[in-house]
């Protein structure tokens, strides 16, 4: 056991325990990928390498059901909608909470880390209410979906960008200001721009916690056309599940690791212009 | 130019954080095209008096006259007061151009001037063709100078400086010491500078104010608060001084222990207990015996060598330790060394009293 102990050498029973995590955490996304690519009805024994349930099959497959098809087209539309209403709403409460100190302050901030700790499932049947008795205008649907969404997701944009915006600190904007910049103009030229970063990470976690979600999204969810792939999975896989599921997931995962190398690229790029260590690992922000 | 405008007076300053008064009811007068320094060591209130008159803080009582009108609660961006932040505060999105370049957009200035003044400040802090570099690429001191530039470029009539050469080396600091005060002498504005480096204080400023816990101890030159401290503070803050704590009859004599001196200045016409100062470059060590008015017996405690001069620490007879600065390369008259009984004088021009 020596050579674990070795305080010269590489931290090797921190890289064991990393390596194990990853393996663990990788495995069971990749069975389900894998078993998009079945050559047969199973998704548990291998029957050989196919595409029919990409798209092959001209009526089972991925692509050709429109259950599933419609699935994803709201996953990705409620994600949308989430970015552009939660980030810019969570950006604004950041910088007031974070820089206009005054009465109420303290309350808001109490009640912004509440949707971070309450039970997602007494937010859902929170909202369900509201939007069947409160809000029946509104009614249970997409625009109820996204409202949910944004609500939780909300929080963790002020976290993220109130971490940054600490860590700036308040003497960029004293100087505009001080070299003759008005309020708004000292928000444009020069918080935004510093901003960028903490916005674009933002804009990531609202995506990945809104194509994750499955309480929220599932309470406000009016009937079949209004299920998000996370629901419709749980749904499906009651009944007579088909790889077409998996292939369903794997498109998602996919869909996942794209936005992060696009943040990756993009971070980096935002971290160069600033002079800054770029680390993927800084997207999460405040998290 | 120094008619140009650019006075600044406080009067009765306060800033209170909770129930800390961080300025206590400060008045100072900083004529139009001053050097003046605030100096202090940390949290005297001198940075804090200094963001009040940027417009950064809002005073809780008192009033900022800038030639003469109240500023006091009009935002920083309507001040004709320009800031050098300490930690710089260049934007680090926007290149040196553009830094530099900022606040013109708000003088309603044509790009094509903007673009030639830029190029003119940037040659005179010495940054000539530097338009295009990131301010991340640039040194401390190349940094600083690029403070300097976005803040002279609007012609202020004042320049506020928070400590902006701290954050240098010492060689560095040194030379930029001597170019800010070149600048400020072309560009005939006023500058205030804060400190806690009395020697820049010293150095650098026409008149400086010497703050602590809030207050002000005392304000004039450099030469007056140095050579006529008001108050211990003071006298201990700008270099070692020895403090001797006797009782004065009322006619410049004070009585140490059981030796009579003879002070030479200060609250001359005080008496009961009261403390005398002497700065160590008066303070003489000669051989033990030797005899005269104002000496006192003693033996040399430590000798530490400071490069051109020597600190001689010799312990009196009654009790205090006196320091002495002798310079190094001349023919000593003894030697110093630890032990030695020794004799010293106490300059009667030198010896000060302080008011009670």
């Amino acid at each position: 056991m020596s050579w674990l102990r070795n305080p010269w050498g590489k931290p090797r029973f921190l890289v064991a325990v990393t390596t194990l995590y990853v393996v663990w955490s990788v495995i069971p996304v990749l069975i389900a990928v894998v078993f998009s690519f079945n050559n047969g009805r199973s998704r548990s024994v291998w029957q050989g390498f196919s595409l029919r349930w990409i798209n092959g099959d001209p009526n089972t497959s991925l692509f050709h059901d429109p259950a599933l098809v419609r699935a994803m087209e709201q996953s990705f539309k409620l994600a949308a909608l989430a970015m552009v209403i939660a980030t810019p709403l969570g950006v604004a409460l950041a910088i007031g909470l974070q820089r206009w100190r005054g009465r109420g302050g303290t309350a808001a901030n109490v009640l912004m880390l509440i949707p971070l700790v309450t039970p997602e499932l007494v937010m859902g049947v929170g909202l369900f209410l509201i939007f069947t008795r409160l809000f029946g205008f509104i009614g249970r649907g997409t625009w109820a979906q996204a409202i949910g969404q944004v609500t939780f997701s909300i929080s963790y944009v002020v976290v993220i960008v109130r971490g940054r915006l600490a860590s700036i600190g308040k003497e960029y904007e004293e100087a505009a200001a001080d070299l003759g910049a008005p309020p708004f103009q000292v928000l444009r030229r020069v918080l935004m721009p510093l901003l960028g970063p903490a916005i674009f990470s933002s804009l990531i976690v609202v995506f990945a916690l809104s194509i994750d979600d499955f309480v929220i999204t599932q309470w406000l969810s009016f009937d079949q056309t209004t299920e998000t792939v996370p629901v419709k999975i749980y749904s499906s896989a009651r009944t007579a599940p088909l790889p077409s599921l998996n292939a369903l997931a794997s498109v998602m995962v996919v869909v996942t690791l794209a936005s992060l190398a696009l943040a990756y690229v993009v971070y980096n790029r935002f971290a160069r212009n600033q002079g800054e260590a770029a680390d993927i690992g800084t997207i999460g922000g405040g998290l | 130019m120094a008619d140009g405008g650019g006075g600044v007076k406080v009067v009765g300053l306060t800033k209170r954080f909770g129930t800390v008064a961080a300025v206590d009811g400060i008045d100072i007068d900083m004529p139009s095209g001053e050097f003046f320094s605030m100096v202090g060591p940390s949290g005297c209130g001198k940075t804090t008096t200094l963001r009040m008159i940027a417009g950064f803080e809002r005073p809780d009582e008192g009033q900022i006259l800038l030639d003469g009108v109240d500023v006091a609660h009009v935002p920083p961006h309507r001040r004709s007061v320009n800031t050098v932040f300490q930690s710089y505060a260049l934007f680090p999105h926007l290149t040196v151009g553009e830094n530099v370049a900022f606040g013109m957009r708000y003088q309603k200035v044509p790009k094509v001037d903007i673009r030639r003044r830029v190029a003119e400040v940037l040659a005179l802090v010495q940054l000539k063709g530097y338009e295009e570099r990131r301010t991340t690429q640039l040194s401390g001191g190349q940094q600083q100078r690029v403070a300097l530039a976005r803040a002279i470029i609007l012609n202020p009539k004042v320049l506020l400086l928070d400590e902006p050469l701290g954050a240098l080396d010492a060689r560095l600091r040194k030379d930029l010491q001597v170019e800010l005060k070149t600048l400020q002498q072309e560009l005939g504005i006023t500058f205030v500078y804060v400190t806690h480096d009395q020697e820049e204080a010293l150095t650098m400023s026409d008149r400086l104010a010497v703050m602590n816990g809030g207050k002000v101890e005392q304000v004039g030159t450099p030469q007056e608060v140095y050579d006529a401290p008001e108050t211990r503070f003071v006298a201990e803050f700008l270099g070692v001084s020895n403090v001797l704590e006797g009782v004065c009859d009322g006619r410049g004599g004070i009585t140490v222990g059981s030796f009579g001196l003879i002070a030479g200045a200060g609250a001359l016409r005080e008496s009961g207990t009261l403390r005398a100062v002497i700065r160590p470059e008066r303070v003489v060590v000669e051989a033990t015996g030797t005899s005269g008015p104002n000496r006192l017996p003693g033996m040399i405690e430590r000798v530490v060598f400071v490069g051109s001069t020597s600190d001689i620490r010799v312990r009196l007879a009654t009790g205090e330790l006196v320091r002495s600065l002798v310079a190094n390369g001349g023919a000593a008259a003894i030697s110093y060394e630890q032990g030695t009984p020794v004799s010293v004088l106490l300059p009667v021009e030198g010896l000060r009293i302080l008011h009670s």
